[in-house]
């Protein structure tokens, strides 16, 4: 029953895996500039992952970042929807094959939405955020009857 | 003297105090927000955005970290700022709807009152164990400091104009029925400072910009809430409400109780409309201003509001 209502509140976090910042800008301007306003959908930015319910990692999973990822994902309360935004950590983008990428993100975590772009235009991220906040629906439902 | 009654029960678990409370503080907040997207031009949030949010934390994991320095205050951190403004609201009397409790001195209750939210933050930060939580901590204190003094001073200045000349009115139902007949302090040249000052003292409490210092996004992550998730953080969002719906009504309460009519629906509406008006306020404040580092901000607190106030105090005693 709380489910319904709860997907009316999803809080967004995000995890910087050693992007270019193309991305981040973009998900920075999505919630700030006017013309595309993520907190129509009840979404809002939050500092810490234990409030974190969608969670967008931008950037290729660089060798120092890595260790970061995989303690900071460890610390996001079930149910939640990780969404991969921009090509970097879908498959390396224009960083694939270097030496110093560990990626892509699928290999540390099962990522539920991907959106692709170098770097992404806000109305796919909107997009993404949309779609995420289907799949948290069902993962909240699986949740509970868990 | 407060005798448990069916009425005190009903007034402190459902109207003014408890349910209507929290409902009406938590649709404040959201009209906050939505004031805040408006003044930079975008739609923002629906108005029952917070109520959903408080349901959305109870759906998810509560999380205990594994090196909280003490659990037990870690867990019970919450409950005092909640329990302390539920107690506030009770004995707020809202003029023309709910006369409060009548007591002879709550206007001294309500200085500890206000103070037990800052008290569970710094509790329950400092019982997290996060290096984010205790520099949160340390700069709530330090705020702490500066504004309760400007808060006390205002304070006695009300209570000394109420008095009328003769000694001060401590009673809060005093104050109100006081400005019913001789008319409200805001409308007086001599308390226009004190006002100001409270203004300030609100913000300060409320950590709206200028003064989103203890938990500012961008370099304390969240703050004191950092390591609390599920039930514990949807307590704090709601005793964040209460106090935002607590500090207005003392706003109302020390400077603007008029009555609107003899029937208290009117009055309702009239308490509902001039909080709102005060939340736009807020927001016009939160969505124009940069945040002070905290040192300008204590500097700013010691010396701004207290003189401000203190300006008042010696026009009531002297003129
Ligand atoms: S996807 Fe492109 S723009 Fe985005 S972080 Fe990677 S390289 Fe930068």
């Amino acid at each position: 029953m709380f489910s319904k209502y709860a997907t009316k509140s999803p809080w967004l976090y995000r995890i910087n895996t050693g992007s270019c910042n193309g991305c981040d800008v973009e998900l920075a301007t999505t919630a700030l500039i006017p013309r595309f306003d993520v907190e129509r959908l009840g979404c809002k930015y939050t500092g810490s992952p234990k409030h974190a319910d969608i969670v967008l990692v931008t950037g290729p999973v660089t060798v120092r970042s890595e260790n970061y990822l995989i303690r900071m994902l460890n610390e996001i309360p079930d149910p939640r929807v990780i969404v991969a935004i921009g090509i970097c950590p879908i498959s390396g983008g224009i960083y694939r094959d270097s030496y110093s990428i560990r990626g892509p993100l699928d290999k540390h975590v099962e990522v539920d939405v991907n959106v692709s772009g170098c770097p992404v235009r806000p109305q796919s991220i909107l997009d993404g955020v949309a779609q995420a906040i289907g799949i948290w629906k069902d993962k909240i439902k699986q949740f509970h009857e868990a | 003297m407060i005798t448990l009654s069916a009425s005190s029960v009903f007034a402190y678990l459902l109207f003014p105090g408890g349910l209507f409370a929290v409902l009406f503080g938590l649709l404040l907040l959201s009209m906050g927000r939505i004031a805040v997207a408006r003044f930079q031009g975008r739609v923002g949030p629906p108005i029952y955005q917070n109520i959903f949010d408080i349901i959305k934390l109870r759906v998810k994991e509560v999380l205990i970290p594994e090196d909280v320095t003490n659990k037990l205050m870690f867990c019970i951190a919450p409950v005092f700022g909640f329990v302390g403004m539920m107690t506030a609201i009770f004995i707020l009397p809202v003029s023309g709807v709910y006369g409060g409790t009548g007591a002879s001195s709550d206007l001294i209750v309500l200085i500890y009152l206000l103070a037990l939210p800052a008290v569970s933050h710094i509790l329950g930060g400092s019982a997290s164990g996060s290096t984010y939580a205790a520099i949160s901590v340390s700069r709530e204190v330090i705020l702490m400091f500066a504004y309760e003094i400007s808060f006390i001073i205002v304070l006695f200045t009300v209570a000394l104009a109420a008095g009328g000349g003769d000694g001060a009115q401590f009673s809060l139902k005093g104050i109100v029925d006081y400005q019913i007949t001789h008319g409200s302090f805001i409308s007086d040249i001599k308390m226009i400072p004190a006002f100001l000052a409270f203004v300030i003292f609100m913000l300060a409490t409320l950590e709206v910009p200028p003064f989103h210092i203890a938990e500012n996004d961008g370099d304390v992550m969240k703050g004191y809430l950092m390591e609390y998730s599920g039930m514990p953080l949807a307590l704090f969002e709601i005793t964040h409400a209460l106090k935002l719906l607590v500090l207005i009504t003392v706003l109302q309460v020390f400077f603007m109780p008029g009555i609107a009519g003899a029937s208290i629906i009117v009055n309702l509406l009239w308490f509902i409309g001039k909080s709102a008006a005060v939340v736009a306020c807020i927001a016009f404040i939160h969505a124009s201003m940069p945040s002070f580092r905290v040192d300008q901000a204590f500097k700013f607190l010691m010396i701004v509001p207290i003189l401000l106030s203190l300006m008042s105090l010696g026009m009531i005693l002297f003129f």
